[in-house]
């Protein structure tokens, strides 16, 4: 039974998930009715417990399609140009990890890899996998294993560490020869901007909550 | 009002999809992750994740980060000698967040784990309010240590000029990578709800929960 709680903006299954437990304090509390945009606090810790971001699901499904798209620029077009002595070399986010493994350093070419390449996909082509079928109250097969999976890669995802360290490596390039800009810099940057925005888009809350009415009526 | 925790009603939080059910159900019946009313062996964990990113620390600080060679001769740079030579050419915000996120962050979030974990197993006290807002700044800062890794991997894929100048990453580098994913996993293995237990004089089987597969 699908029950519309007042205050909410989005359903919820049945009467247990009117309780909720704050993640960093345990207190346990019933879960309070909030406006559009705001946030509810734990009662005795004061941390965050759930948010309801007004259009959530559509906000999640067209930052994170965003995101697929600036993610396949980035991968196609270098990020930096570099002409010194007559030698061009060009800088794409796999080309900076995959240079350590040329190096020999094959374990922080993985590691490399799974930060900045694997964990955002999969990050952003799960939320879209699960966001773009809940607008339409449906879940697609394995949406909960997926959902699973890509909360798993969010704190893995660290694109905007990556961006911070190309600002870095300019500065300290300096006068070495001349450097461009190329488009996977502006699409790294736009890519940064909608991951950030995809997962602030929909609190993880609501994105469980619709996920088990979806689920339960599929079956 | 009297506040109650979760675990005192035999109710856990499933850590995954934060739905609140009966801890008896072994699995949340949502997102059929495990349920467990604190993290197994949370203290155990972090401390092992914990020692493992200090032992590392000292490499990633005392070997070479990276090399630059060229016609003179070949130069070193530990992380330290990298943000004096900032310093030194007047670039004092780059020397400013190569300080911050290679040297200082790392160091305040293991002291910062250390605190936590010796505050939750009672050895000193603070208010958990203080404490679990610290754990929290701590999880979301630790990632943009990686900075330098990334710094390294970028200036070594662009710089490959040959015989005039080529940088190749140095052994500190691996080093340096360990202590912040051992950091990340310490701070993800931690569980802030002990400090409020310990306040509440709850106690809680913390243990890997027997199997039941009946």
């Amino acid at each position: 039974m699908k029950r519309d709680l007042p205050g909410l903006s989005w359903p919820r299954l049945d009467d247990s998930s009117d309780i909720v437990a704050c993640h960093f304090c345990d207190a346990l509390q019933k879960a309070p009715n909030i406006q559009e945009g705001d946030a509810a606090h734990c009662c005795r810790c004061g941390e965050v417990i759930y948010q309801n971001r007004p259009r959530s699901l559509a906000r999640a499904t067209a930052y994170s399609s965003a995101a697929l798209i600036f993610m396949v620029l980035a991968h196609t077009f270098p990020c930096i140009t570099l002409e010194a002595a007559g030698k061009r070399t060009e800088l794409t986010i796999t080309e900076a990890a995959l240079s350590f493994y040329q190096q020999g350093d094959p374990l922080i070419a993985v590691a490399a890899i799974l930060f900045t390449v694997v964990a955002p996909l999969t990050l952003m082509g799960g939320l879209l996998y699960v966001a773009a079928p809940l607008r339409f109250g449906r879940a697609l097969p394995g949406a909960v294993r997926i959902t699973r999976l890509f909360q798993l890669s969010e704190p893995w995802c660290m694109l905007e560490v990556f961006l911070v360290g190309i600002l870095v490596a300019l500065l300290k390039l300096g006068g070495v020869g001349d450097l461009h800009f190329g488009v996977g810099m502006w699409s790294l940057a736009g890519l940064v901007l909608s991951i950030a925005a995809a997962m602030a888009g929909i609190d993880r809350l609501e994105l469980w909550d619709r996920l088990e009415i979806a689920v339960a009526k599929s079956k | 009002m009297e506040i109650r925790s979760a675990a005192s009603e035999g109710l856990a939080s499933c850590h995954v999809c934060g739905k609140v059910s009966a801890v008896a159900l072994v699995h949340c019946p949502r997102c059929h992750g495990h349920l467990h009313l604190r993290k197994p062996d949370s203290l155990a964990r972090t401390w092992g994740f914990l020692i493992g990113a200090i032992a590392f620390y000292i490499p990633a600080n005392l070997l070479p980060i990276m090399t630059v060679g060229g016609f003179g001769g070949s130069s070193s740079d530990t992380i330290m000698s990298g943000v004096i030579n900032f310093w030194h050419h007047g670039d004092a915000l780059v020397a400013a967040i190569i300080f911050s996120a290679s040297i200082l962050i790392p160091i305040l979030k293991m002291l910062a784990l250390v605190w936590l974990c010796l505050a939750s197993s009672g050895v000193t006290s603070a208010s958990p309010k203080a404490l679990s807002r610290l754990y929290h700044v701590t999880e979301i800062l630790g990632r943009w240590s990686m900075v330098d890794v990334f710094v390294v991997s970028i200036l070594v894929c662009l710089v490959q000029l040959g015989a005039i100048s080529s940088v190749t990453p140095g052994p500190a580098i691996l080093s340096f990578a360990a202590v912040v994913v051992m950091t990340m996993f310490a701070a993800m293995s931690f569980d802030p709800r002990l400090l409020w237990d310990r306040q509440h004089g709850l106690k809680i089987q913390t243990g890997t929960p027997p199997s039941n597969n009946s």
